[in-house]
């Protein structure tokens, strides 16, 4: 199943080029002509949305640049050689994607060790879920270091917020993975938020089988959920969710249970009924532009906060809307991007 | 009807000038508006319309992702932000094939319902207007894939269009209303040049007659009808002269050539006894009485004032508009800072130009003093940068001082002849007058022309101004020796209470009319989103309360002899006003302080000036009142310059209200200070060493 | 002779009301004026809303400005809604056009100004007058927060002559009648008022050559003092004292001629 977002970006990369191509001439023109700053992109798994966003920002902007990237391929013991080679290149600038390539490449504390880590080189980072939890930056407004960055994360409140815009709950249903820490956490959180905004979480530990989580197990968990009345299923940014969110989203269509989604997959290429996101494609975009201002604008990195784009996704899913019979409001409607395959627009 | 008095001849024809201007003015602006709302109307369809596009194709959108029309979710909602943002449109709707109200906000479902009911909405889309009761209903059709489900239906508010053409009758009330006073100072102008100084001039000659003094005759202008009266009491003059003359040369003739002594001794004898029962001018012609009267400058200085006064509702606007060279400088700093260097500079100059008065003239000194000041006002419509901006207004400022100085020397040697009281007054009136008018229509004017082309306005109504200075008559006159101004101030402040109506009263309302008046309320009135017409309007309320309040309470205050109790009551009532506006924004609030400003300076101003006789006898005494008024003047400058910078100050840390309210403590807290220690103005030693002097 | 007082204070009154009426007319009408503007950019404000809107949306999902192709039927269709239209032009951050509904200026530049008040606006409309007519226009910010563009929308200025139209003479002539009928008025009104100060002059000096002429009875000592006491008081003591002077005239040359 190619998703239509896939097949956007596939076109927009096409155009991009010709439009780069244009831009640089454009900037020829104009005589600025540098040598092309020299960034040296680190990924964890390979080449996505993020990436992407952030190699089109400077195409777009028709800034020149020469990309050096690397894929750790989720092997951590990689990193080590890219601090080397990055550090031997004397590249402008040093972008590292997720968690595990920005802790392992820029360290965390205030002063990591300038052998062991890139310190000297500026550096921007993306998708990291918490960056101030695990020491990274210690704060959101400034890193104290020669980094910067992005969150990608919509807040969880916010999520709540949009659910509530959507329609009003008292029941907020939920499937996790019992073996994962962080689902307890943001169950805590989400309790937390409920006493404030008025409704109770009902959520349920998908089946320990072997020491995994069993996907076979949640069809039954969602129809619990139905059982207990709520009113909406939630889909929290969860690996094993993300992965078994077939699964998980035809059981929740099945029950007649309107379902949203923290993450972007769920619904474009799944039957999540909506969501609401950070593109990561934008996220990159926002990344670019942060290092843009460090090698353009002479800003320092410490002086860039950390932050995420300014604009929300909202995606709903109009098929599955329209098999529910739960309509979204207009004000919503006006302000989301309508996933529907089947409209011939 | 008195004939040398202005009064009564001026208030026929005041009301003349208000039956000529009002009705035809009222008349044409009633059948005008008129045409006018129906001219405008089609404009408001337009938008109805393009607000209407917009929303439909929501809804299509909508209804085109498959979700049935009436099954849409929270459209109320969704035309809640389209109705808030526009004014003009009541109510938004949405109906189905058959005129069933669905959605509806801003209206009543029941009156809307029956009409949607039995109207045809097959008709083309151009023609779907209707009148609703007080409603215009535009409907715009819903089609998806070319099948029409339903109308979005726009209502506009009926009288919207009239509303706002009727809000423009605000703004000509004051443009009425400014023209009505500058036609009573013109005609009140005409008739003292024509009418009432002749025959003031007349009249002063006949009197000196009727005790049989002939030195004299009356001035004539021009030879209308009073010219030709008055060339012919100047013609029985001239006769009785000649008569004279003739008599006298006889007289001489026998005393020097006849032969018979005792007909040059009774000869002698009849021209002694003329001598004695009349005077007739020594060795020629009698000369022409010129005698001053303080009307004769008043619509030059009602013009200057006026000229001065335009750009205050917008001057601080105008100057945050300009670039800032000092970085250092808020913004709120750098619109107070012109303002307080033109109170100082008028304050620095006074002195000065007071001084120079008593040696040149008024006239002079008064074209003397337009050059900087025109100047400044022309420079000040090209100014670059704030630092500029202040330079011109520093000239302006001397510019005023001098010329205002001037008028005030004219016009206190006319009082010789007038009376004191009547020419301060008319002074006073005059001034104030002006910046009624000129507040009040500079505010109006500023929103046609822009900031720059006022201070060309402004610039040639001094101009203007000048050109009646010129033709003014000036007898020479002795130079008033000018006193050393240090000396004295410094010998005034040790008195206490002196230093005590100038501490707690005079420096504080002057504080607040400057600090808030001209400063604090333009800026956060702009802030709020009101016009310059308004800011206008409200400064100008300041004004006319003072206007109208002040000669009662000067008269009350001399009956009653209750002076200090009047200040502190003003201060009192002034700092009380200052606050209201911490209660809320607006413009109700707001003018309500103004009010009280008005008020307080209504209430407080004349008995400040009448009690420095009573509470300075010494110092009247040896350095004469009008130097000690002078003083006055000079020291509650200080306040005139501080209340901006102060209020700038302010202004940071508290908001514009916050620094308002901060200004009223001050003045309250003032008032309270002077009250107490006003109650030990009867007694102490200093009125026991007085009494002894 | 001069002019006479009512002349000239007619004159005075007709140069006020013909004052008060050009300024309150100026003024009444450039504020109609604004009014109408105000409506005007609001409704075309409107419309520029709906494009920066529409092409918002699709900046948000990570498309160039210049690759919003769906913009050009937008604001194709914005047009064809309504006519008083004149154009609706998308520009990038560099100020040159990508979309027009003129297609044939595709690929030109919008004046600089718009450039600068598009990157200044924030988030709100601006609006800007030239030669040509008249221009409302709104930034285009991508998710980033950054202006990437702007869409301006060109439409010719209102004026209230123009729509006024025929009615304007009607207008004008009602009022002229209306100004024509109070000048008299006031011109009358003048007239009457300075005839009567004319007449009293007149029978003044009439009273003073009589007075010359015959003599009168002094004044009574306690009449309060005004113009007219003084005046007769003035009368009486002239025709006294050229009495007087004349007698002693006589007394003189009685005394030469006798001695």
């Amino acid at each position: 199943m190619m998703a239509r977002i896939l097949r956007r970006l596939i076109l927009a990369l096409a155009l991009l080029a010709v439009a780069a191509g244009g831009a640089r001439a454009d900037e020829g023109k104009a005589g600025a002509p540098h040598r092309p700053f020299r960034i040296y992109m680190a990924l964890w798994r390979g080449w996505e949305g993020a990436a992407q966003g952030f190699k089109d920002y400077f195409a777009n902007q028709g800034i020149p640049v020469e990309l050096i990237v690397r894929d750790a391929a989720q092997d951590p013991s990689r990193l080590p050689e890219f601090v080397a080679e990055a550090k031997s290149l004397h590249v402008d600038l040093v972008f590292t994607w997720g968690t595990s390539v920005s802790l392992g490449m820029l360290g965390s504390g205030p002063h990591p060790d300038p052998a062991k880590y890139i310190t000297d080189i500026p550096a921007v980072f993306a998708i990291v879920s918490q960056p101030v939890e695990t020491g990274l930056v210690p704060n959101y407004r400034s890193s104290g270091r020669n980094i910067t960055g992005t969150t990608y994360l919509v807040p969880v409140e916010t999520q709540l917020n949009l659910i509530e815009s959507y329609r009003p709950f008292k029941i907020l249903g939920m499937v996790y993975n019992p073996l994962e820490r962080n689902s307890l956490v943001a169950i805590d959180e989400i309790r937390r938020l409920g006493k404030a905004m008025d409704f109770t979480l009902l959520a349920l530990p998908a089946d320990v089988v072997d020491g995994k989580p069993s996907p076979a197990s949640i069809p039954a968990k969602v129809a619990a959920l139905k059982a207990g009345h709520a009113d909406f299923l939630y889909i929290p940014p969860d690996t094993f969710l993300n992965v078994n969110r077939d699964i998980l989203t035809a059981a929740a269509l099945e029950q007649k249970l309107p379902s949203f989604a923290a993450a972007e997959n769920p619904v474009v290429d799944s039957k999540a009924m909506f969501g609401g996101v950070y593109r990561y494609y934008t996220v990159g975009q926002l990344t670019a532009l942060k290092a843009a201002q460090i090698l353009m604008g002479g800003k320092k990195p410490a002086n860039i906060p950390i932050d995420p784009p300014k604009r929300l996704s909202i995606l709903i899913n109009m098929p599955v809307v329209r098999s529910l019979g739960v309509y979204p409001p207009m004000k919503l409607l006006g302000l989301a991007e309508v996933v529907d395959p089947t409209a011939a627009k | 009807m008195k004939l040398d008095g202005a009064i009564p001849l001026f208030l026929r024809l005041v009301v003349l000038a208000v039956l000529v201007l009002v009705p035809p003015i009222g008349l044409i602006a009633w059948s005008a508006f008129d045409q006018v709302e129906q001219a405008i109307a089609p404009e408001l369809d337009g938008k109805a319309l393009a607000v209407g596009h917009g929303l439909t194709e929501q809804v299509e959108r909508a209804v085109g992702l498959g979700i049935p029309l009436d099954k849409l979710v929270g459209v109320e909602e969704f035309f809640a932000p389209t109705l808030d943002a526009n004014p003009e449109l009541r109510y938004l709707a949405v109906t189905d094939a058959n005129g069933k109200v669905l959605f509806l906000r801003g209206a009543e479902r029941e009156a809307l319902q029956p009409h949607y009911r039995t109207t045809d909405y097959d008709l083309p889309a151009d023609q779907l207007r209707a009148v609703i009761g007080d409603y215009v209903d535009l409907a715009l059709p819903v089609e998806v894939k070319g099948i029409r489900l339903g109308m979005v239906h726009v209502g506009m508010d009926a009288n919207f269009v009239h509303r706002r053409v009727m809000a423009t009758l605000v703004d000509m009330g004051v443009v009425l209303a400014v023209a009505l006073l500058l036609a009573s100072e013109i005609l009140l102008f005409v008739v003292a040049v024509n009418v009432s100084g002749p025959l003031r001039r007349a009249r002063a000659m006949m009197a000196r007659a009727r005790r049989g003094d002939f030195t004299r005759l009356a001035g004539v202008g021009p030879l209308d009808e009073v010219g030709l009266f008055v060339r012919g009491l100047n013609a029985v003059v001239l006769r009785t002269d000649d008569l004279y003359r003739r008599l006298a040369a006889y007289i001489d003739e026998i005393k020097s050539a006849h032969f018979d002594a005792g007909a040059i001794e009774r000869a002698g004898m009849i021209e002694g006894r003329i001598n004695f029962q009349y005077r007739f001018a020594v060795g020629g012609e009698p000369k022409a009485v010129q005698e001053r009267q303080a009307v004769d400058i008043r619509l030059a200085l009602f013009l200057f004032t006026f000229a001065e006064e335009l750009s205050r509702p917008f001057l601080p606007l105008y100057v945050h508009a300009l670039p800032s060279p000092f970085p250092w400088l808020t913004p709120d700093m750098a619109m107070a800072v012109p303002i307080a260097v033109f109170m100082a500079c008028v304050a620095l100059g006074s002195p000065w130009a007071g001084a120079i008065t008593g040696r040149l003239g008024s006239r002079p000194v008064f074209l003397l003093g337009l050059i900087p000041a025109v100047l400044g006002f022309v420079a000040a419509g090209f100014a670059h940068t704030v630092a500029d901006m202040t330079l011109w207004r520093a000239f302006t400022g001397f510019g005023y001082a001098v010329v205002t100085m001037a008028c005030q020397g004219y016009m206190s040697r006319a009082a010789r002849d007038q009376g004191r009281a009547q020419s301060l007054g008319m002074f006073v009136g005059a001034v104030l007058t002006a910046s009624v008018c000129g507040m009040a229509l500079g505010g109006v004017l500023v929103e046609r022309i822009g900031f720059r082309d006022v201070f060309f306005v402004s610039a040639a109504l001094a101009t203007l101004s000048g050109l009646l200075a010129w033709r003014l008559h000036e007898p020479r006159e002795p130079a008033a020796p000018a006193r050393p101004i240090m000396r004295d101030l410094l010998a005034l402040m040790r008195n206490w209470r002196f230093a005590v109506l100038i501490l707690f009263a005079a420096i504080p309302s002057k504080l607040a009319l400057t600090g808030v008046v001209y400063f604090l309320v333009p800026v956060y009135l702009a802030k709020l989103g009101y016009g310059f017409g308004d800011i206008g309007r409200v400064l100008a309320l300041y004004a006319v309360t003072v206007v109208v309040l002040s000669p009662l309470v000067a008269r009350l205050a001399d009956q009653t002899g209750w002076r200090a109790g009047l200040v502190a009551l003003g201060g009192v009532i002034g700092g009380l006003g200052l606050l209201i506006p911490a209660l809320g924004p607006g413009l109700p609030p707001m003018m309500l302080a103004v009010f009280c400003l008005g008020l307080a300076q209504g209430l407080s101003a004349s008995p400040q000036l009448a009690a420095v006789p009573d509470i300075c006898w010494i110092e009247c005494r040896n350095f004469g009142q009008t130097s000690v008024l002078a003083q006055m003047r000079l020291l509650e400058r200080i306040g005139s310059t501080a209340g901006p910078l102060l209020g700038a100050a302010l202004v940071p840390a508290m908001g514009y209200a916050g620094a308002i309210a901060a200004l009223g403590v001050g003045v309250l807290a003032s008032a309270l200070v002077f009250a107490v220690a006003s109650f030990a103005y009867g007694s102490g030693p200093h009125i026991q060493s007085e009494e002894r002097a | 002779m001069a002019w006479p007082l009512a002349r000239k204070v007619s004159a005075a009154l007709l140069g006020i009301l013909a004052g008060t009426v050009a300024t309150t007319g100026f003024f009444t009408y450039s504020k109609l004026q604004s009014v109408l503007s105000a409506l005007a950019e609001s409704r075309y404000g409107v419309v520029v809303y709906a494009v920066k809107h529409n092409a918002e949306d699709q900046l948000a999902l990570g498309f160039p400005l210049r690759q919003l192709r769906p913009v050009q039927d937008v604001i194709d269709r914005m047009k064809v809604n309504d006519s008083r239209i004149r154009g609706i032009e998308v520009f990038d951050a560099s100020g040159a056009i990508l979309f027009d509904t003129d297609r044939g200026a595709i690929g030109a530049s919008v004046p600089p100004a718009w450039v600068r008040a598009a990157a200044a606006a924030g988030n709100h409309p601006f609006a800007i007058t030239d030669e040509e007519g008249r221009i409302v226009g709104l930034p285009l910010v991508d998710s980033l927060g950054t202006v990437d563009g702007g869409v301006v929308l060109r439409y010719p200025g209102v004026h209230l002559d123009d729509l006024l139209g025929a009615s304007l003479g009607g207008l004008a002539r009602q009022a002229g009648l209306v100004l024509a009928v109070f000048a008299a008025l006031g011109v009358a009104g003048s007239y009457r008022l300075f005839g009567g100060v004319r007449q009293r002059l007149e029978t003044m000096d009439s009273v003073l050559g009589t007075v010359l002429a015959e003599g009168a009875d002094p004044l009574p000592e306690d009449e309060p003092a005004s113009f007219e006491t003084d005046f007769a008081g003035f009368a009486v003591k002239a025709h006294e004292t050229i009495h007087d002077l004349e007698d002693a005239m006589q007394d003189v040359e009685r005394l030469d001629r006798l001695a």
